[in-house]
């Protein structure tokens, strides 16, 4: 694939997710999602770059911010929608809503929203694909504040104690919910996880996917080669508000000037000749699954007691 | 018990066992002594690190695996209750059925010589609350042959056992009976017309020396092992009492917010009118364990107690008759234990 080709097909796939979130932003008023979003808007990137490299049969678990792996993972977008709206035929049958998406059938293995409580499913899921010798890596991402739990270190010392396939992605946006990075960590991610021998990578440009495409390309060849756990840690910035449609840029804890360098670089930003063109294909797409959502039938009684066990 | 573990690698290929001290010489009181050397690779030893591990099997069941996790103690169980509670309890529902959690978590309830506050808690209630959780008390042959076969081959979702310590060097009595339908189901140990005693674990084995003691006495008890914490056969319950008209709660844990609780709230919202007494209940002080064995021995409700609670309860009054046996604590009748553990 050409690099243009390559460019244009990245952001293509950036540019949906992006365009997704703000439909959601537009319709959150009106009461039809009915379910806490945690939107992925100045992430896309990363997920879009990360899953450049990965198969269907590669396991992704995600977080409750999870609109952009599921999509660019495989994950189906009118199930999404139905999903968010709570209706009995969206992903999870409206029993999830937006921040336990899932899609096992393209290896999305579920999001949770107890933060860092997915890390050590990943390396569950790393080890019974090394006993049942399948293929496949386990690929799990967090945020820079699932480092700080005590579970994450536990997962670490444990994937590389057995050595299994799990590549640990941190998408460090700097924030945990409206807490900076600095104060409350001690210490770099990326080298923390070197202290466990884990061969760890930092990626500076998170706007750019074709940057994380490359170095995600590079470890997971090399994970699959060697079937050992690697860390790679993308700085990247979450435009939004912690959880819901807007921003809070008056709240004091940070300011638009601080995120403004980066949205001058953000690809889906400055290529406006881009986003024109492919706007009206990927607002069909997007209208046709709002459809999709709103036809859809709500859950009964009879569903509320289903699938517990 | 150890019968139960081999046959869970040997029938099901897709079995591990995973948990602190599965490899050693000790191999969690005898349950799994050599196992791993027998099945290289699916008996894991780990880190201290009960999350994860626990988060570990969760995605290994998600992935094909049966996993079967221990806790040496059923306290270092509560440092898992984060991936129990909200992953695998929830993972199925949440997610819309995409998704099953088989696995199966052996928790061991520490009692006598000294175990003390942390080393003893009995937490069938704590997670029987959660839907989602089943928690079963195997404590008799039958039910160990059973329950652990059923749970690792037919069960999709998370299990937790709790097995008594104090049971482990018992010498049973393997059953002539035949097994029963439902390996998961309450049991009706013992019939008598006069009171029904409820109970579980290792107050099953408790209410049974009782109520040969009491035979002698003319004071019939009916036995019922609860068994299934989290779904009791509210039937036989009922149809025990509407015999018996008496009822008593033998636990192992605490009285307030447990199995007695439960229990109570069955007859409350069945048919309360059953009962021609107020029940009693047997279970720990409202206290956390102590450990010298003076305070132990009146922490637990012993063979003592349990006798003179039946035959108060039957007979109406405190003044019932029965002579009370010599006074003689649980550990002391199970085992002849000089420590370390």
């Amino acid at each position: 694939m050409t690099d243009k080709k390559r460019y244009q097909k990245l952001f293509r796939q950036a540019l949906l997710i992006r365009l997704v979130e703000e439909k959601i932003i537009e319709l959150y008023p009106y009461d039809k999602i009915q379910s806490p979003v945690h939107l992925s808007i100045g992430q896309e990137a990363v997920a879009v770059g990360v899953c450049e490299s990965l198969y269907q049969e590669d396991l992704v678990f995600i977080t409750y911010r999870g609109h952009a792996f599921y999509l660019a993972k495989g994950g189906d977008l009118k199930l999404m929608m139905a999903e968010l709206f709570g209706r009995a035929n969206g992903v999870s049958k409206g029993k999830a809503g937006s921040m336990h998406l899932a899609a096992p059938e393209v290896g999305v293995m579920g999001a949770s929203a107890v933060v860092a409580s997915t890390i050590s499913l990943a390396v569950g899921a790393a080890l019974a694909n090394r006993l049942q010798n399948k293929p496949g890596l386990s690929v799990v991402c967090f945020g820079d504040g699932a480092t700080e739990q005590g579970t994450y270190h536990e997962s670490l010392n444990f994937a590389a104690l057995y050595n299994l396939p799990v590549l640990f992605l941190c998408e460090n946006n700097g924030l945990a919910v409206h807490t900076t990075l600095t104060e409350r960590q001690t210490y770099a991610i990326h080298k923390h996880a070197q202290a466990y021998g884990i061969e760890s990578v930092r990626i500076e440009e998170g706007w750019d996917f074709q940057r994380i495409g490359d170095v995600t390309a590079g470890i997971t060849a090399a994970m699959r080669k060697d079937g050992r756990p690697r860390l790679i840690e993308v700085i990247t910035c979450r435009y939004k508000e912690h959880v819901g449609p807007g921003e809070d840029y008056d709240a004091g804890y940070r300011s638009r000037t601080d995120i403004g360098d980066w949205m001058a670089r953000d690809p889906l930003c400055l290529d406006t000749e881009l986003v024109a063109k492919l706007l009206p294909e990927l607002d069909a797409e997007i209208t046709a699954a709002v459809a999709f959502a709103e036809a859809g039938p709500l859950p009964g009684p009879q569903d509320l007691l289903s699938d517990i066990v | 018990m150890a019968a139960a573990m081999r046959s869970a690698l040997t029938d099901h290929i897709n079995t591990i066992i995973i948990g602190q001290g599965v490899t050693d010489f000790k191999g969690i009181f005898g349950t799994l002594t050599g196992l791993h050397r027998e099945f290289p690779g699916r008996v894991i030893e780990t880190p201290l690190s009960e999350d994860a591990v626990t988060g570990i099997c969760i995605g290994a069941a998600l992935n094909g695996l049966y996993p079967i996790n221990t806790h040496i103690r059923a306290d270092f169980g509560l440092l898992a209750a984060n991936q129990l509670i909200n992953m695998a309890a929830k993972y199925k529902y949440m997610f819309g059925g995409h998704f099953s959690v088989p696995m199966m978590v052996r928790m061991v309830i520490g009692r006598s010589w000294g175990q003390g506050a942390q080393h003893s808690q009995s937490l069938q209630s704590l997670f029987a609350h959660i839907p989602g959780l089943l928690v079963l008390m195997p404590s008799t042959p039958d039910a160990i042959v059973s329950s652990y076969a059923y749970a690792v081959a037919h069960h999709r979702g998370p299990v937790i056992m709790f097995e008594h310590r104090l049971m482990y060097d018992l010498a049973f009595n393997a059953s002539q009976r035949p097994l029963v339908d439902d390996p998961f189901a309450s049991r009706l140990e013992r019939e008598g017309r006069d009171v029904t005693i409820v109970a579980t674990s290792i107050m099953v084995l408790e209410a049974l020396r009782a109520s040969n003691y009491l035979a002698d006495f003319d004071i019939q008890c009916e036995v019922i092992d609860l068994h299934n914490i989290s779904n009791p056969d509210r039937g036989l319950i009922m149809k025990s009492l509407a015999k018996t008209g008496r009822l008593i709660v033998a636990d192992t844990s605490w009285l307030g917010y447990g199995v007695a609780s439960e229990v109570c709230r069955i007859v409350a919202e069945t048919d309360p009118t059953v009962l021609k007494a107020p029940v009693v209940n047997l279970g720990m002080a409202p206290s956390p364990c102590p450990t010298a064995k003076a305070l132990e021995d009146i922490y637990y409700p012993d063979l003592h107690r349990t006798i003179d609670t039946v035959a108060r309860l039957v007979r109406g009054r405190v003044d019932h008759g029965v002579p009370i046996p010599s006074h003689k604590s649980m550990s002391d009748f199970y085992k002849h234990f000089k420590g370390p553990f």
